[in-house]
């Protein structure tokens, strides 16, 4: 792993959950990982909806960015599953010597180049490489209180041969880390659901069926909270509940949480779904 | 906005041809169909979309199903024997998008990423939420923009949806 990193936090983050992104700093700073804003950064060209009306759109902006870090001798840290997936696929796809090529030919109007491979790492990995006895160590406020259903997310684990994150079936990086804060897990999918996010705005009804099939297992279950490490299932499950609800974490707010962040700090009170503690 | 000048050593790159052969690898099993989560509601119905688009039985200028697919990925890890329905989709959907088959709100958040840089706009509580948490704004420089719009006009997005 690299010793220096960009933060890409993405559209999503910044511009409607800042508290995320909030909440991710107070982390890094706590594990003292040197990294500073991505300089110049757009969106990634989402991969759910905006990269199926250009591919070669999505490959050129995200080899804007990575040829960014490239230079600067940095990796690159995601806050988002979508920009996670933008950038490690675009990374892997440019390993093709016809779409590098066409690419930075792209990049040469602007007099960038993008010759090699980049880092880039979900902050679920840059958390995880701590280790067990790191974060027990940092974990100033266990968290025994939440229940938690699990929700990696899709884009968190697939396609799995690319990401390389978790295992297909079962993943263990959340359960590993939920229980190193000391909280308990009581749903875990086998294999990782999708919340629905994706139909959102084009297929409302369906988007509801997806994401209330999710929700019935957390109840059923007894969580009291659910985690996920993507800002797009978030949304589903802070936005689309209706009634009572089941509350949501980000993995960079339960992160901060069991660090010893106050809750006001990070800004919890923006959530819709109030996590009472 | 300006009209798109399409680089075509970039447009040579993704042709039916890059299709073809994923959908050649098919063999219909219907594993997709079993882990799909639209399916399950009514939405994309992955492996007759597959089939029909190998036997060229599928209008893109009007096909809904191909928009119905959450990216979820779960098709393509499962299929066993080596076609992948998103790469297909991904493909599908920007050949529909170029006969004027895209779902409006898909045009918005282009001319958002055009006009902004970002596909979600800011707003006066984005500005207090990051004033309050004590994050600077969020800024995307003239230059920033400038070199986005110069990517989009020379690839795929310009010709599809900003012309």
């Amino acid at each position: 792993m690299s010793d220096r990193y960009y933060l890409f936090s993405g559209c999503l983050i910044p511009a409607r959950l800042p508290y995320i992104e909030r909440a991710a700093k107070f982390v890094l700073d706590r594990l003292q990982i040197d990294y500073a804003d991505l300089p110049a950064a757009t969106c990634c060209i989402e991969p759910i909806g905006l990269r199926s009306l250009g591919p070669d759109t999505w490959l050129a902006v995200t080899a804007r960015m990575l040829s960014m870090a490239e230079r600067d001798g940095r990796g690159v840290i995601s806050l988002c599953s979508g920009c996670h997936l933008s950038l490690k696929e675009a990374d892997h796809a440019l390993q093709d010597r016809g779409k590098r090529s066409a690419t930075n030919g792209v990049l040469a109007t602007m007099g960038r180049n993008l010759s090699g491979s980049v880092e880039t790492r979900h902050f679920l990995e840059i958390v995880r490489a701590q280790g067990q006895k790191r974060i027990e160590e940092l974990t100033k406020a266990p968290q025994g209180r939440l229940r938690l259903a699990l929700h990696p997310g899709c884009h968190m684990i697939r396609p799995s041969t690319v990401l390389g994150i978790d295992e297909r079936f079962s993943p263990r990086a959340l359960v590993e880390l939920a229980r190193w804060i000391g909280a308990e897990v009581v749903s875990n999918p086998d294999w990782p659901a999708c919340c629905g996010g994706g139909l959102s705005g084009t297929d409302d009804a369906l988007s509801m069926a997806i994401l209330n099939e999710n929700l019935d297992r957390f109840k059923e279950a007894g969580a009291n909270c659910i985690l996920t490490p993507c800002p797009f299932c978030f949304v589903q499950y802070d936005l689309k509940q209706k009634g009572e609800g089941i509350p949501v974490l980000h993995l960079a707010e339960l992160m901060a949480l069991a660090f010893g962040a106050h809750p006001d700090e990070i800004g919890l009170r923006y959530h819709r779904m109030k996590l009472h503690i | 906005m300006q009209k798109a000048k399409v680089d075509p050593a970039l447009d040579a790159a993704l042709t039916l041809q890059d299709i073809r052969a994923e959908l050649s690898r098919c063999i219909q099993c219907g594993q997709c169909t079993f882990v799909c989560p639209s399916g399950r509601y009514g939405g994309i119905r992955v492996r007759e979309v597959m089939e029909r688009a190998l036997g060229s039985d599928l209008d893109l200028s009007t096909d809904q199903d191909i928009w119905k697919c959450t990216m979820c990925h779960s098709c393509s890890e499962r299929c066993q024997s080596g076609a992948d329905p998103v790469a297909v989709f991904t493909i599908l959907r920007m050949l529909a998008s170029l006969k004027g088959n895209r779902p409006q709100h898909l045009i918005e958040e282009a001319k958002l990423l055009w006009t902004t840089g970002m596909s979600f706009p800011r707003t006066g509580m984005t500005k207090k939420m990051r004033k309050e948490l004590g994050l600077p704004e969020v800024e995307i420089s003239a230059e920033t923009l400038s070199e986005l719009q110069r990517i989009i006009d020379r690839t795929q997005m310009g010709r599809a949806c900003l012309e």
